[in-house]
């Protein structure tokens, strides 16, 4: 079961076994079969279901990854591509999983629900392609498909609609998104490089590891690209919104 | 705040991005975006310029009156101060 829910969760990344830069070995044991995960030469981290070993498993591998490519500048946000990579920040549980799948159904790529790794030489992000995870079933318009893996905290996508993109991407876009269920409709508005640089540090994973505590690379992202705050509503004309913004961008 | 020689705290990060400024007050686990206006009272923040110079210079700079000016330093001046972003007031 360990095996299956690590499968559900990292299977579209699996890649070439012939390097190995982090190594876990998970399962259940003890009287309360509690889930393990362990790494050469650290106590083992233990969790009481699965989705709390879900969590607990991201977590980990989201701070070692940013310890063995610390010259990337990580971003939590989720990532899509319609020809350039576009960026969507949100505070946890700010629908950016959500308005993710919705994205998908009207011809968006996908890198990453979770993870924004870029590289600030070339302004490329590379892909995170962890399972899709959402915290809630999303509205009717959009359902899950029948292969969802289904845990204590989330709800997995397995095999996304669309591409999911294996190779850095331009960054073209980063979108702060806001959920407020109660407007009318949702809203966008371009954001002064500043206020999305600010914006952006403060959704850095890594600042510190970067030049200038991590103020340079921001400001150098939100400075190259077009940046906006979308406030989501209905997520079918959340969608439409975003798509006619990127197609033509003021 | 130094209430005639205003100046900014040494131990933090700023970066103008096309005219405004982004501020990052580490200690305090904070960051700030300046609009113009701030940004140029910002730079000017220096321990050398007097509340009354940046007013004038602001004057020179942006299409305000003398009284305009004044009012918008000082009302930056205190909010900057609020955030804790200037050094405190030398006895």
């Amino acid at each position: 079961m360990t095996h299956a829910l690590v499968a559900a969760a990292y299977g579209e990344m699996e890649g070439d076994a012939s390097t190995i830069d982090l190594d876990y070995t998970v399962g259940r044991d003890g009287a309360d079969a509690a889930f393990y995960i362990a790494r050469p030469g650290r106590k083992a981290l233990t969790a009481p279901d699965d989705g709390t070993f879900l969590a607990l498993f991201d977590e980990d591998i989201a701070i070692e990854l940013q310890k063995l490519r610390r010259e990337l500048y990580f971003v939590h946000a989720a990532v899509l591509s319609r020809g350039e990579a576009v960026m969507l920040v949100a505070k946890p549980g700010g629908g950016k999983s959500t308005l993710t799948w919705a994205l998908l159904h009207h011809g968006f790529g996908f890198l990453s629900d979770e993870l924004a790794p870029v590289d600030l030489d070339t302004l490329e992000v590379h892909p995170y392609p962890r399972t899709l995870a959402l915290k809630r079933e999303p509205p009717g318009t959009y359902p899950l498909p029948r292969r969802t893996v289904v845990t204590s905290r989330s709800l997995h996508v397995r095999g996304v609609l669309g591409s999911v993109v294996r190779a850095p991407a331009a960054l073209g876009a980063v979108v702060f998104l806001q959920y407020n269920p109660d407007a009318s409709g949702p809203t966008i508005r371009r954001l002064t490089s500043a206020e999305a640089g600010a914006r952006l540090y403060a959704n850095a994973l890594n600042p510190l590891a970067h030049a200038g505590d991590g103020l340079d690379g921001a400001v150098r992202i939100t400075a190259a690209h077009p940046c906006y705050e979308l406030v989501s509503a209905d997520l079918r004309a959340t969608c439409a919104l975003l798509a006619r913004t990127l197609e033509t961008p003021e | 705040m130094s209430e005639n020689y205003p100046r900014r705290r040494s131990d933090i990060s700023a970066r103008v991005v096309v005219d405004e400024t982004v501020v990052l007050d580490l200690g305090a686990a904070q960051i700030h975006q300046l609009n113009a206006t701030a940004s140029f009272i910002w730079d000017r923040c220096d321990g050398y310029c007097t509340v009354a110079a940046i007013a004038e210079k602001l004057t020179g700079s942006f299409d305000v009156d003398c009284e305009t000016a004044r009012q918008a330093v000082q009302a930056t001046l205190r909010r900057l101060d609020e955030l804790g972003l200037l050094d405190p007031a030398r006895e």
